[in-house]
């Protein structure tokens, strides 16, 4: 795995394990949204599984880039699942109007998993 | 609360206590004649901490505040060192904590300010009447230092009980808060927030913020929001149970709504709100049905 960005991205068996620990400023999201990109073309993986427990706060830029990169991979044939999300960062995203509609979430990473398909 | 939380409560630190000197123009040579009546005070410390107590314990009312004979010694015990604590000539931060602990007290035994300001006009009196009787040419000067101080103390002592009052309203309304928005766990990663009386903004956003903690907490499935006891719904309230619904949904989890009877449904229609993206149900047992399915699990009929 080669990643310009500073957000490594795991491959467990047909799944990309994506878990972001550092604010996504908004140059660290589009870089990290062209690194997923890119190995999902590199590996066709069947699903994508991005963990945010580690992040207190999401503003609407790196919710829109979240909910894009989910749309964009699903039309490369990959399905995305986003877990962890924490209580205050859901309650200020729905403040703000900003619902992620169409993105799928999970509680955590085990649930994420279950709702990956998988292509072995 | 500690008499420490009340002195920044007040803000009663050294700026502040030098400005209400001046306001009450306490002057260190009032603080030093004080001290110059220490003897006196001495003097007749315990009678007119006695004449005190006869006007205390002579009213039903406020003799009510003393249980028994020791509560009474302990208080007058107390009152001593209050008086010669007037006339001990120093006016520092030490002494404003001590005289905070006055107003605390009172507040914490429900004691009205009436009888703490009353009392005190006794206290003044006595004080006064010896200071008359002993003093001659100072008397006029003495009466106005001590009146000073005095009024000092009272300022404290009522400020201290105001914000002793404010707590505890403070924690009541928390505790209202909380018993507003019981969040229940009926099965394994389901719950239920039984919804009784107005939601107004407030409460909703504190409903929602909870609710949102207790999901990641029980790692919960599926929620049942029961809204029997809502006697209205109106746009704002489904405006906030959509948004709850949809910060559910992001935690990953879902949300049930339960408990619309024929009227709240007819009033959701009519008022053009869309919650079709909730799951709805009539009754709280078809949702918790529901939610036992959103698990995995149904209710079954023990076999015969």
């Amino acid at each position: 795995m080669k990643a310009k960005g500073t957000i490594p991205i795991l491959r467990v068996g047909d799944i990309l394990l994506v878990t972001v620990q550092t604010d996504l400023h908004d140059a660290v999201a589009e870089a990290f949204q062209e690194d997923l990109l890119a190995e999902i073309e590199r590996t066709g993986a069947a699903g994508l599984l991005i963990d945010l427990t580690g992040l207190d706060i999401v503003d609407s830029y790196v919710a829109r880039v979240l909910a894009d990169t989910a749309k964009m991979a699903r039309l490369m044939g990959t399905e995305t699942v986003i877990v962890g999300i924490r209580p205050e960062v859901a309650a200020t995203l729905v403040r703000m109007g900003y619902t992620m509609s169409g993105v799928r979430t999970a509680l955590n990473v085990d649930e994420g998993l279950a709702m990956l398909p998988s292509r072995r | 609360m500690p008499t420490t939380d009340f002195m920044q409560r007040l803000d009663l630190d050294e700026r502040e206590l030098a400005s209400r000197r001046a306001f009450f123009e306490i002057t260190d040579e009032d603080l030093e004649r004080l001290a110059r009546l220490r003897p006196l005070a001495d003097r007749h410390s315990d009678q007119v901490v006695e004449a005190l107590y006869q006007l205390i314990l002579g009213h039903a009312e406020s003799r009510a505040f003393f249980t028994d004979e020791s509560a009474v010694r302990h208080v007058k015990k107390m009152q001593h060192e209050y008086f010669v604590g007037l006339f001990q000539g120093r006016l520092d931060l030490a002494y404003v904590e001590n005289r905070l602990r006055v107003g605390a007290a009172h507040e914490r035994i429900g004691l009205a300010p009436k009888w703490y300001i009353g009392a005190y006009g006794r206290y003044l009196r006595l004080i006064f009447d010896r200071m008359f009787a002993e003093l001659g040419a100072e008397t006029g000067a003495a009466v106005k230092s001590i009146t000073k101080l005095v009024m000092f103390d009272m300022s404290i002592a009522i400020d201290t009980y105001i914000a002793a009052n404010l707590d505890t309203v403070a924690r009541h309304q928390a505790a209202i808060r909380e018993l507003s928005t019981p969040v229940i766990r009926v099965y394994s990663r389901v719950l239920l927030l039984p919804l009784v009386g107005t939601v107004d903004s407030h409460r909703a956003e504190q409903i929602m913020e909870t609710l949102l903690l207790r999901v990641v907490e029980e790692q919960a499935r599926a929620i049942i929001v029961d809204i029997a006891g809502v006697p209205l719904v109106d746009t704002m309230v489904a405006d906030h149970l959509l948004k709850t619904t949809e910060a559910v949904r992001l935690l990953g989890a879902e949300t049930i709504l339960t408990g619309i009877s024929a009227q709240i449904a007819r009033t959701i229609v009519q008022l053009g709100v869309d919650i079709s993206t909730m799951h709805t149900r009539s009754r709280l047992a078809d949702g918790i049905e529901l939610a036992l399915a959103l698990c995995g699990r149904t209710i079954g009929a023990r076999p015969a």
